[in-house]
């Protein structure tokens, strides 16, 4: 047992089960945990106390960014580093900065939104440690799983796997690390 | 869930009359009678002009919502059946809207051409507003002269209103019967008019914007003005349905019918509006700004200076469009909060609509004109009539909107997508 664990992983056997035993989960206060089903389970979001993403975070700081590097880039192309006039117009304006600037806005944005995706996952993770399970193939299959991560806070080892069996988890194991 | 509100709907007879539409019919009654006080009060072409506003703005808002109606049917859609019902409803304004628009042809026709649009009297002269010449001497007049004839223009007009008549009488029949025999040859029926019906639509109201607001300074040309005039509309009936969804969500009468993301949906189509209207009245702009030829730009020099070389007050009216109409609603429809919380995204759906009238006055307003040729101020006695017509023409929209809501049922119960639409679901 003092071996390192990744965490548990405890299997249920309907969707109704999982329901239950996620709201339990969520209930007790653990923070780092996840759910594997074999297909869609509708209300599982709230049923975990799943917050919305933060993804459009990272999405809002890229359009700034992309927004602000186009009107600069103009600026300094045009207005600053090579001066030069063409077709009577201003040597920097923000309306032909604008076309620029606005395809850079959605350009980062969709940078920013792909980057904070693969940071809020923790990707790229070349395999998941549920995936040494012998018993986790089957949430591909008929089986429902609550995997509990070694780093929550909450986590106890020996407590930890009481409260599984508590609210019903089958074939209890800990992950290997 | 889905059985128990599937049942309940279907046991209610038809849709609870909305109490009030006499005060509506009273609004539109005395704004009508308010505008047409300004013919006598602040000249024909001040009444006139406001009472041109007033339609552009609710005929945008109405063929909107035709619109909707259209690729609703045409994408298919599952979750928008439940709103479609308060759409079916607001189009029934279209004859009421072709009742209004007669008045601008009599005048046109009986009392003084030229009036309004200045290409109908050859002999007008445009030494009275800056210029010179008359419209028979102007070459410009006479290259477009075969489409700029008020007999071919009121053709025109009574074609746009027997197309947008004829489009929501189909429709509205198709839907109601729905309701009583469940057939679905009504759907299929629906989406073949749909089909046909975008065309059509998008089409006369091109022309229509063309016939008039644009030729109202027949020397311009802009091959964006259709297509914003079908963003200013679209964003006005999104906001007026979300207005409608806030108000039966308050009122108890769509408790369990339309849920927040019903509500999430028409806020992402504002957001998404915005953003296309944006891009439209920029793209206009900047083609103009940029080829920067006078035979363009002097439409947008009469909405920014004066002959003086001064700002006008049309050039703060265009900036207060710029940030109010795009700027303002784009960054608060961002929130996720602010399309689903229906406190939240009522005002911004009241902005807009304001917005909107804006920028048709904007677009409508400045082609009066003093003896030097400058656009005659935004805040003028004329913004009165202006007002007055809005309020009066929309408090006959809204009448007509209640007088057919108690016709028929408070959503399309036996529409085959019906469930789905209930059961929509982030």
């Amino acid at each position: 047992m003092s071996e390192p664990v990744h965490g548990y992983l405890a299997a249920f056997d309907s969707p109704a089960e999982i329901m239950r035993a996620a709201e339990l989960v969520r209930d007790a206060g653990f923070q780092r945990w996840d759910v594997h089903t074999p297909f869609p389970v509708h209300g599982m979001d709230s049923a975990m106390g799943l917050r919305r993403s933060r993804v459009q975070r990272f999405t809002l700081i890229g359009g700034l960014a992309g927004f602000t590097t186009g009107m600069l880039m103009i600026w300094f192309m045009n207005g600053f580093d090579y001066p030069l006039i063409v077709g009577g117009k201003p040597l920097f304006s923000p309306m032909f900065a604008f076309p620029v600037s606005y395809e850079l806005t959605i350009l980062f944005s969709a940078f920013g939104t792909l980057g904070g995706m693969f940071l809020l996952n923790r990707l790229p993770m070349h395999y998941h440690p549920v995936m040494k399970s012998v018993h986790w193939p089957r949430a591909t299959d008929d089986r429902f799983f609550v995997a509990i991560d070694a780093d929550d806070p909450q986590f106890d080892i020996v407590r930890t796997r009481a409260f599984l069996r508590e609210i019903g988890g089958k074939d209890i194991a800990a992950l290997e690390a | 869930m889905s059985a128990s509100s599937t049942a309940s709907i279907s046991s209610t007879p038809a849709a609870p009359a909305l109490a009030g539409s006499a005060l509506p019919l009273g609004i539109g009654v005395a704004g009508l009678a308010v505008a047409a006080a300004g013919f006598f009060i602040d000249g024909p072409q001040a009444a006139a002009a406001g009472w041109l506003t007033a339609i552009v703005f609710w005929v945008g808002i109405a063929v909107g919502m035709l619109f909707l109606i259209m690729l609703g049917y045409i994408f298919d859609a599952g979750w928008s059946v439940v709103l479609r019902r308060q759409l079916e409803h607001g189009v029934s304004v279209f004859k009421w809207l072709a009742l209004l628009f007669v008045p601008l042809l009599l005048l046109s026709w009986f009392y003084q051409r030229g009036l309004i649009w200045r290409w109908m009297d050859p002999s007008f002269d445009f030494a009275g507003i800056g210029g010179h010449g008359t419209v028979a001497t102007d070459i410009l007049y006479g290259k477009k002269s075969g489409f700029l004839s008020i007999g071919f223009f009121t053709v025109r007009a009574v074609a746009y209103f027997g197309i947008w008549i004829g489009l929501a009488a189909v429709f509205r029949r198709n839907s109601f019967s729905q309701d009583s025999d469940g057939d679905p040859k009504w759907t299929l029926s629906s989406r073949k008019w749909a089909a046909a019906g975008l065309a059509l639509t998008a089409v006369s109201s091109t022309f229509a914007v063309i016939d008039w607001v644009k030729s109202l300074e027949y020397h311009w040309f802009s091959t964006m003005y259709g297509v914003w005039y079908f963003a200013n509309g679209i964003r006005g009936a999104l906001s007026m349905l979300a207005l409608i969804s806030i108000v039966g969500l308050a009122r108890g009468t769509f408790t369990g019918v339309v849920n927040r993301t019903h509500l999430y949906d028409v806020g992402k189509l504002m957001l998404a509006f915005t953003i296309f209207w944006a891009y439209i009245t920029f793209s206009q702009y900047f083609l103009i700004w940029n080829a920067n030829v006078p035979e363009e730009t002097f439409w947008y020099n009469l909405r920014e200076v004066l002959h003086t070389g001064e700002a006008s007050q049309w050039k703060w009216v265009g900036m207060a469009i710029l940030f109010g109409f795009f700027l303002v609603p784009f960054l608060y429809l961002l929130s996720y909060k602010a399309k689903v919380t229906p406190k939240l995204l009522a005002p911004v759906a009241i902005w807009i609509l304001a917005l909107s009238l804006l920028d048709v006055c904007y677009n409508v307003l400045p082609f009066r004109k003093d003896a030097a040729g400058d656009a005659l101020p935004f805040l003028s006695l004329q913004l009165v009539w202006t007002l007055a017509a809005v309020a009066g023409v929309g408090g006959i929209c809204v009448w007509s909107y209640l007088r057919s809501f108690p016709t028929s049922k408070l959503i399309p119960i036996r529409d085959p997508r019906i469930g789905e639409s209930l059961n929509h679901r982030e």
